[in-house]
């Protein structure tokens, strides 16, 4: 096997690490063999950097250190870590949320004219969920939801308003043990606090606390996020789309949109469309302007308008080193600074917009809600001016390109599966009960250069539903599937197992569905509260068979999900390398075994992508004969 | 007791003495030099030359070396003739000294082309600690200089007298430098960084006459281009010092022929250094290496020999480390291979942001070349598979790679002296 | 004869050792002074098929750099087993770099001087075995390794 191939299962990636090798470019490949060794305390989590005693480390041979300087032990320093890293990935998503509904509130007040309800039935349901009098005029209604899930940020008291969707029993276990999530900031803000020098020093009151922080953003910010967004920009239906560098069209101006928040990238969308760009572009001899995604900003623009997306993370390097991309707009989250570096290779324009994220010596050009076409505008035409500067010898798109249907949400997947006519979730536990389906799964996250790049995504999700497990995916995850054909309809019938294939024939849709962008991880949580809901499986979720999965994860947003998908109940699989906590036994045994009799779901970590399914299938085997459902149709 | 002759006072003949000792402190050694120097660092004449290194840091080993070694020293005489039948050696002076054993290090001269005017005042060749003396008088009067020859010698005569302010210029018939060692893609990256530090490069062209009426006042070049200069030094390769064996039985070809025990056809005289031929283990011919590095490692050989063992030596090879304005360069045995010639098998990074240059030439999975330029790192180990000839399919991906390391090659090699790993 | 050798299972890849090295081959010793001397670390661990490798110079009983140094900037002390490195005769030439056949010693480019261990001569033991954190670093006397063996 060449080195190319080791490095991803994609065809069109190899093609791209080829050119940069012949034209010396580095990628996040060559980087991370440059990190080796990468050093073992970390990976061990038993290296605390926390206070200005240290730093210290725990000798995990027990011939050096067992302590920190101020005696925290090794199960305190990990539990410690791994809290923090909660707390930031929490902080990410939340923030996210934070912004799209200071642009709800903003479009309440008339500011941001830009934007309008797209989904006014969504409105009004979550208007009714906050208890808002419906009679009031549209504006009012805005403003007020606006104002209160704001104010959901900042609650000091009480529990977020979203854990109501939770199932009740969950809600009970969560009061019982104390995890309920009262305000976003506050959960983070205590997180952290508690993992200051000299405060918890307790691994399992730590790891409490970190469920209870990572609730808040699954329950709380993420979902936010995702309902906000729906509001604003509408929400996604079943939509067509290509995925894949091959996207990138030769005779055409590209412009790439990667990161996180739709906000902006939403008006690059009209903006692509504007005539008056579209006739520059054509002075300047292109064809017109072709937009692309990377990361969840692809995904939300794909789900909304089937925007193809050109790759996930570990793509965004390639898709400049193609030499035919002349705008990357970031906005926030997972975009990696050597883009810098590898932009300055190319004529490619690097431009970020968000106040948070910036890079030294990068052109800058701040997002504003106020104005917010106007600047997707300006930026849009940074591209079609910069297309006369792009060497054509230089450009070398792989064709590889893959069709998919994305754009399933709670609100729109479980009900197809009863036809638009019977919009209920009823056939889709009944296919559960009945053993035509065995279950469901959940495969989310990053990409991680650790490993064959979505080797261990598409793997495990053709392993799944080859068991007859329909697979939900967002994220990285999501894309890798896309590339590898497996959101086309057409797919099951070649890799589903018989029951999934019958479904998903029958209402036509691809046994493996793309949920959205990472913090459409909420769509899972509610989607698996109206299971229960429905009936006939059980009273929590922790009762449901399901299952879920990050096999290639490298954020720390990725921890938090998994965090706040233990603690609603989902057994979770992680690849790659396990949080860094195996120094320590306690902490590692806590996770993987004891966090079930406390939450009803604990993590595993495995990184072998069968054997990672042979767990989650062994897993929703259990929970189908502790439902006593019938056996599998077909076996 | 016995009696060694060493013929030559430089890296060859002081190793051996070295090696001799080793193993037999009472027999007399004799070293014989036509230079007026203890062993001196040959090599570093470029820096005195430059003025990076003084005169006293150009002594090979301490003063009282040969004291302690107990060995006497005849300096500023030639060996005229060996007389193999009697066991002599007859020096210039007609001196004459037995020997049981004999070691002819007589090392090698520059070789001067034939033009007219080449005897003029003025033009060197750069092989002494006298040349350099000799250059050093009329450098106060000199603004250009002409190097002919663009070679080892060549380039570093014109490092060290640009680095003395003098205007310099290299006059070089083929079209890149350092053709002995390098490619032609990897040559460019040493011509632009001399280039970029000021100092002329003329490609394609020979001197043809030097002009002056005694004293150098320029050359003239095949086109007829007449370049102005009081100063000419020649690097355009040595000629081994064989004049010595000419009139006996040893057997010579264009160096004195040694074979894997540097001994020549006479059982009791052996050779290493400049001036001999041994066998190449890339080229797999006999070949003259004239290196310091080969010259030591050849005089290690002989003198053990010469003092009963019987010690195989694995053969030379080409291997040169050296560095330009902070450029540093790499050459191991075979460094290009003809254009077409599907045996070999070539691996490359060539960065020229970075100033980086790497090659690494394979035949039936053996390596048995390669140039490093810009990052020298682990150079050794290429050196120690070509040496060890180990067999790198496994590892062939690896090797350019930018963590090659030993523990890449550890479990390849066949024995290990040094323990490292518990 | 004490030498250093290295336990590779519990190397875990920290580079404390580099570090530790660096900073005690720097002016006043401390880490701050070894960042702004830009002192390269003599000794580097390596990583090769999920294994860790602390790698520094050897001292080899036979070395291959001392016999091909031709500024005789290095000497080798038999008593001591040390390579000498006279750093006041190198030249930079970087022969010792191309004949190392384990690759330990390094080019420091910047200041044209290649770096290699000396094992703390100045100091009772190296600074890299007490900056080991796992102990995966022994200074042992060489006879060592055949206790090992029993």
């Amino acid at each position: 096997m060449d080195k190319e191939s080791k490095r991803s299962i994609d065809i069109a990636v190899q093609k791209v690490l080829k050119k940069a090798e012949e034209e010396n470019i580095k990628t996040v490949w060559d980087r991370f063999e440059e990190q080796l060794p990468q050093c073992g305390f970390s990976q061990l989590g038993l290296c605390c950097t926390v206070c200005n005693m240290g730093p210290c480390r725990i000798d995990p041979f027990g011939e050096g250190a067992q302590t920190g300087i101020c005696g925290a032990d090794s199960d305190t320093i990990a539990a410690r870590n791994l809290a923090r890293k909660v707390a930031a990935g929490a902080s990410a998503h939340s923030d996210h949320g934070r912004d799209v509904a200071h642009t709800l509130f903003l479009l309440a007040e008339g500011k941001a004219h830009d934007y309008q309800i797209l989904d006014k039935n969504k409105l009004k349901e979550l208007a009714k969920e906050l208890e808002i009098n419906l009679d009031l005029p549209e504006e009012k209604i805005v403003k007020e939801v606006a104002w209160r899930i704001l104010m959901e940020f900042g609650k000091q008291q009480d529990q977020l308003i979203f854990i109501k969707r939770a199932p009740e029993k969950r809600q009970n276990l969560w009061k019982k043990l104390g995890i309920s999530p009262r305000g976003v900031d506050r959960e983070i803000v205590e997180t952290l606090h508690t993992t200051n020098m000299g405060v918890d020093n307790d691994y399992k009151n730590l790891i409490k606390s970190a469920l209870k922080c990572s609730l808040s953003d699954g329950w709380g910010g993420s979902m936010i996020a995702t309902d906000l967004q729906d509001i604003i920009l509408g929400s996604p239906q079943p939509i067509r789309g290509k995925v894949n560098l091959g996207v990138l069209k030769e005779d055409f101006v590209n412009i790439v949109v990667h990161g996180h928040e739709p906000i902006l990238s939403e008006m690059a969308v009209k903006a692509a469309k504007d005539p008056e760009l579209v006739k520059l572009a054509k002075e300047k001899g292109a064809q017109g302007i072709n937009l692309a995604g990377i990361c969840c900003t692809a995904n939300e623009v794909l789900m909304r308008h089937g925007i193809p997306v050109a790759g996930n993370f570990l793509h965004q390097e390639l898709a400049i080193i193609t030499g035919a991309v002349e705008v990357m707009m970031v906005d926030v989250q997972c975009i990696m600074p050597a883009l810098k570096d590898v932009a300055s290779c190319f004529h490619t324009k690097l431009i970020t917009t968000n106040p948070k994220a910036r890079f030294p010596g990068v052109e800058h050009i701040e997002f504003e809600p106020q104005k917010a076409y106007e600047v997707a505008k300006k930026i849009i035409r940074l591209g079609v001016e910069n297309f006369s500067y792009r060497n054509k010898d230089r450009v070398n798109i792989p064709k590889q390109q893959m069709d998919l249907v994305a754009g399933f949400t709670k609100e729109i997947v479980f009900r197809i599966l009863g036809g638009r006519y019977r919009a209920t979730y009823r056939p889709l536990n009944e296919a559960i009960i009945s053993g035509r389906l065995r279950g469901i799964a959940g495969i989310v996250g990053c990409n991680n250069p650790k490993q064959t790049h979505d080797y261990f995504h598409t793997t495990l999700a053709k392993e799944l539903i080859k068991n007859d497990i329909l697979v939900l995916q967002t994220g990285c995850s999501a894309i890798a599937s896309a590339k590898e054909g497996l959101l086309i309809p057409e797919a099951a019938k070649e890799y589903a197992g018989k029951g999934l294939q019958e479904i998903c024939e029958a209402v036509g849709i691809p046994a493996v569905l793309h949920l959205g962008s990472c913090v459409d991880n909420s769509r899972i949580l509610t989607a698996a509260s109206e299971i229960i809901a429905e009936g006939g499986l059980g009273e929590d979720i922790s009762d449901l068979p399901a299952a879920g999965a990050a096999p290639e994860w490298m954020s720390e947003k990725a921890i938090t999900i998994g965090f706040y998908f233990v603690a609603s109940g989902v057994y979770t699989v992680f690849g790659a390398s396990p949080f860094a906590v195996l120094g320590s036994k306690n902490v590692s045994s806590y996770l993987t075994k004891e966090l079930e009799e406390l939450v009803g779901a604990r993590f595993d970590f495995c990184d072998d992508p069968f054997k990672m399914a042979k767990l989650m299938i062994e897993h929703i085997d259990k929970k189908r004969e502790l439902l006593k459902l019938k056996p599998l149709m077909y076996q | 007791m016995k009696q060694f002759v060493i013929a030559g006072n430089s890296a060859a003949g002081i190793s051996a003495v070295e090696a001799i000792r080793t193993k037999d402190k009472e027999s007399k050694i004799i070293v014989i030099s036509d230079e007026d120097y203890p062993s001196y660092c040959r090599c570093l004449i470029s820096y005195y030359l430059a003025g990076e290194v003084g005169e006293d840091k150009l002594l090979y080993r301490p003063e009282n070396f040969y004291k302690d070694y107990n060995i006497e020293l005849i300096l500023n005489k030639k060996v005229l003739r060996v007389d193999p039948k009697k066991n002599r050696v007859i020096l210039e002076d007609k001196t004459q000294l037995n020997f049981d054993y004999l070691l002819i290090a007589t090392g090698a001269s520059p070789k001067f082309p034939d033009i007219a005017g080449i005897k003029k005042r003025g033009v060197f060749g750069f092989r002494t600690i006298k040349d350099v003396k000799d250059i050093e008088k009329i450098l106060p009067y000199t603004k250009t200089a002409c190097v002919l020859g663009g070679g080892l010698i060549g380039l570093k005569v014109a490092y060290a007298l640009h680095r003395r302010n003098i205007e310099t210029k290299i006059i070089i018939k083929s079209r890149q430098v350092l053709s002995q060692i390098l490619d032609f893609e990897a040559a460019r990256f040493v011509q632009k960084k001399l280039e970029e530090n000021g100092i002329e490069i003329i490609f394609g062209q020979d001197a043809v006459e030097i002009i002056g009426d005694g004293d150098t006042k320029a050359i003239k070049l095949e086109s007829g281009k007449i370049i102005g200069c009081s100063l000419v030094i020649v690097g355009k390769g040595i000629i081994p010092n064989i004049d010595l064996v000419k009139e006996t039985n040893i057997k010579f070809n264009e160096g004195i022929i040694s074979n894997e025990y540097m001994q020549t056809n006479i059982p009791n005289i052996y050779t290493a250094g400049d001036v001999c031929e041994s066998f190449d283990i890339t080229l797999g011919t006999y070949a003259i290496n004239a290196l310091w590095p080969v010259a030591i490692e050849q005089g290690k050989v002989a003198g053990l020999n010469m003092a009963g063992e019987s010690f195989k030596y694995e053969g030379s090879l080409g291997m040169n480390s050296l560095e330009f304005f902070g450029l540093a360069v790499v050459s191991l045995g075979m460094y290009r291979i003809k254009e077409n010639d599907t045996s070999f098998e070539e691996l490359k990074i060539c960065d020229e942001k970075r100033n980086i240059y790497k090659k690494l030439i394979l035949k039936n999975n053996l390596l048995v070349g390669g140039i490093l330029i810009g990052d020298i790192r682990n150079s050794g180990l290429y050196l120690r598979l070509i040496k060890e000839k180990v067999d790198v399919s496994a590892i062939k991906e690896k090797l350019l790679a930018e963590n090659f390391s030993y523990p890449v090659i550890k479990d390849l090699l066949k024995k290990e002296k040094e323990k490292i790993y518990v | 004869m004490k030498r250093l050798y290295y336990r590779i299972d519990k190397c875990l890849g920290c580079r404390s050792c580099e570090i530790a090295c660096a900073v005690a081959h720097a002016g006043e010793e401390t880490l701050f002074c070894a960042i702004k001397q830009k002192v390269l670390p003599r000794k580097k661990v390596y990583f090769f098929e999920g294994k860790n490798f602390p790698l520094s110079c050897l001292h080899c009983k036979e070395h291959p750099c001392v016999d091909a140094c031709m500024a005789g900037a290095l000497v080798y002390d038999k008593e001591k087993g040390l390579v000498i490195h006279n750093e006041e005769r190198c030249v930079g030439c970087w022969i010792c770099v191309m004949v190392c056949p384990y690759g330990a010693i390094r080019p420091d480019i910047n200041r044209k001087i290649p770096v290699r261990c000396d094992k703390c001569k100045n100091k009772d033991e190296p600074a890299c075995v007490k900056a080991c954190p796992t102990t995966a670093i022994l200074w042992q006397e060489e006879d060592f390794l055949l206790e090992v063996k029993k």
